[in-house]
């Protein structure tokens, strides 16, 4: 199979099938890591609910197969005088809203389906800008070595010395300079379309959709910054190792250019462990995303980590309210660290332990 | 090379990482939107005013003179004074270092002491149900977000068991010890500070012990599959002494260097789980200090981590080059 420079090699396929084969961890991942993406693209269409909608009147209803009481203070007559009287209520989940509501009566479900969009948009597009930056400075220092390479190692360095989590709140007040709002919004094809009303209509869900897709651009470019490091360290170990390779001397005899012979021959040989780690590092955004929005500083409010900072002040009465977004988030962040080990284990290109949180 | 002259050209990698924090944290302010003034002076503050705080605070000086200043009052140990209180920075940020870094020793001891174990028996017992128990927990341990993890403790251990508080620091270290011989009662002391240590730590613990023991059990099997362990299986050793003594030893030098690297993941772990725990550390001063745009605190901090941050890596690249002299000679 050809892509562009790259391609990958009957072998490799035949390895990614046999591991996936014998691995039912891989299997696991690969179907967490679907429904997760179906989940994401299909929202409007399957979730049972417009995750906007407040209705207060159902608000804090528990999960199904869970009942809540809950203290109701009313007034009443009692020998004369008016009393307040206390009384414990049993609150019990409906199958409307499966996974419950939070304190403004919005449905967890259909939250926590239209969650997996920010956590997904910002999880790729995130892990693409890290991996660009991160892979154009890496090779660049591991082909020139020399100066070129301490300049750029160095600057990676000084990066590595902010916590991520700081840096990232750091660079968002940044950014919001040259983008006053911290979220783009694009309209939603399947909304826009009325796609998603007819199909809605048929299954008997007629509920209206949010018509537009939060694009936390901000955040984007903010992960894609501090994630950086984990490309440049791996694409530079490769390229120091790969230029010194006959066929790279080859190429560089025959008088190709070195952007030409970094992008033909360095580039595609390094895809490997760059592609395993864009895989770890897509679960690692996810995280930082979620931290980000938990903290407030995402810009989006249909976030699962905005859901769970939510949650907390709800803690001691509507325990679901907090518990439902963080197992969507660590299911994603499971079936996508489980692809990445199966890709390593079959593609075994040696980069344990590269690329936190 | 040597030894010396390694260390020596570590030491001034060092400062230029550290001079390239200081330069980050200066250019961050400034081109960050939103002028200091407005974080100082009054709302209704007049034009003079402004125009005076401005000169205090150097703002009307050319960018370079204002950096050179800044790099030259850091060199004798000024970082300025909070826009908010007008406290050194240097003093704020050091009173609340110790409770962070109480919680970030806590979390690495943690961290350490499940996952080495954890990772021996993980890949010694290949395919065993420890190996399966050990392997989930730490698939586990790194797809769980450190605040999430943090909630969920408190939401069963502080709000439904009521064994531990749900936020807060009791006492420190420092008054603990005091404690021995001070006169509140040690033992109470004691328990109230371990009670409120504890959950903050396994919620930043967990992440790492995870991690640790991924690389652990992975770096093992790629050493016990070396020719060497089979030389000295040959030779008669013990296989306690085989694993530990020698797998072991080889497998770590490796798994420090990358957790070297990770301080900022730590540091930047602790900031969130302050959050959560509500814990009086150089986090919750982080984050107040960026919602009140309190600079130089912020970069005081950010300073003092990223020195943190290299003499951690220092101290590792010694180490490794001790182990390993091979490091040395390249």
């Amino acid at each position: 199979m050809k892509i562009g420079p790259i391609s990958i090699s009957p072998r490799t396929i035949r390895n990614l099938r046999k591991e996936f084969r014998s691995s039912g961890l891989a299997r696991i991942g690969v179907v967490l890591v679907v429904l997760v993406l179906l989940a994401a693209v299909f929202a409007p269409l399957i979730a049972p609910h417009n995750p906007r909608t407040q209705t207060l009147d159902q608000a804090q209803l528990p999960p199904l197969g869970f009942t809540d009481t809950e203290q109701q203070t009313r007034s009443e007559m009692v020998n004369g005088s008016i009393e307040t009287v206390t009384e414990n209520v049993t609150v019990n989940a409906t199958t409307t809203y499966p996974l419950g509501t939070n304190s403004l009566g919005q449905d967890m479900l259909s939250r926590a389906i239209y969650g997996a969009r920010t956590s997904l948009l910002v999880g790729f597009f995130g892990t693409v800008l890290a991996a660009l930056l991160g892979v154009t400075v890496g090779l660049t220092a591991g082909y020139y070595r020399g100066r070129v390479d301490d300049l750029l190692m160095r600057t990676a360095d000084v990066s590595l010395a902010f916590p991520s989590l700081v840096l990232a709140i750091a660079l968002i007040g940044l950014f919001s300079r040259f983008q006053a709002d911290v979220a783009y919004r694009i309209t939603d094809p399947l909304v826009s379309t009325g796609f998603a009303g007819w199909f809605r209509e048929l299954v008997g869900l007629p509920t209206p959709m949010p018509e537009t897709v939060v694009l936390p651009t901000v955040v984007i470019l903010v992960v894609g910054f501090v994630n950086w490091v984990w490309f440049a360290r791996i694409a530079r170990g490769e390229a120091l190792s790969i230029r010194e390779e006959e066929y790279v001397k080859a190429a560089r005899a025959l008088g190709g250019s070195d952007a030409r012979i970094v992008f033909r021959h360095v580039l595609p040989n390094a895809i490997t462990p760059i592609l395993v780690l864009a895989t770890i590092q897509v679960a690692a955004i996810i995280l930082l995303e979620s931290a980000l929005s938990f903290l407030g500083f995402s810009g989006t409010t249909l976030s699962w980590g905005f859901d769970i900072a939510q949650g907390r002040d709800y803690l001691s009465s509507s325990w679901w309210i907090a518990t439902v977004p963080g197992l969507a988030i660590v299911l994603s962040v499971i079936g996508i660290n489980l692809v990445g080990d199966w890709l390593r284990d079959a593609l075994d290109p040696g980069i344990e332990g590269e690329g936190g949180l | 090379m040597g030894y010396g002259r390694f260390l020596l050209k570590r030491g001034v990698q060092g400062v230029g990482v550290v001079w390239g924090v200081v330069t980050v944290v200066f250019v961050l302010r400034f081109i960050t939107p939103g002028s200091p003034i407005d974080t100082v002076a009054p709302l209704d503050a007049s034009q003079e005013t402004r125009q005076r705080i401005a000169e205090e605070l150097g703002l009307d000086q050319p960018l370079y003179v204002q950096y050179l200043d800044y790099l030259a009052e850091l060199l004798q140990g000024n970082m300025g004074y909070s826009y908010i209180s007008s406290i050194p920075a240097s003093v704020q940020v050091f009173q609340k270092l110790p409770a962070t870094l109480e919680l970030a020793v806590a979390a690495s001891l943690v961290a350490v002491a499940l996952s080495i174990p954890l990772g021996v028996i993980s890949a010694t017992r290949r395919h065993e149900p420890a190996d399966y128990a050990a392997t989930s927990f730490s698939l586990l341990g790194i797809s769980t977000p450190n605040f999430w993890l943090g909630i969920m403790l408190v939401l069963v251990f502080a709000v439904e068991l009521n064994v531990f508080p749900t936020s807060g620091r009791a006492y420190g270290f420092g008054q603990t010890l005091a404690a021995i011989t001070g006169p509140e009662p040690f033992f109470t002391v004691a328990t109230a500070w371990l009670a409120s240590l504890f959950l903050p730590a396994i919620t930043l613990g967990t992440y790492f012990t995870a991690l640790i023991t991924r690389l652990v059990r992975s770096g093992m099997l790629d050493e016990l599959s070396q020719g060497y362990v089979r030389a000295t299986r040959a030779k008669g050793l013990p296989e306690t002494l085989v694993r530990y003594k020698h797998v072991l030893r080889n497998t770590l030098v490796p798994v420090v260097t990358v957790l070297g690297l990770q301080l900022g993941t730590l540091i930047g772990g602790a900031v969130i789980t302050e959050a959560v725990f509500a814990w009086p550390g150089l986090g919750t001063e982080i984050i107040r200090a960026i919602n009140a745009r309190d600079w130089p605190i912020l970069q005081g901090s950010l300073i003092v981590i990223g020195c943190g941050f290299v003499l951690l890596n220092i101290a590792v690249d010694a180490l490794y080059a001790y182990l390993d002299p091979r490091v040395v000679a390249e």
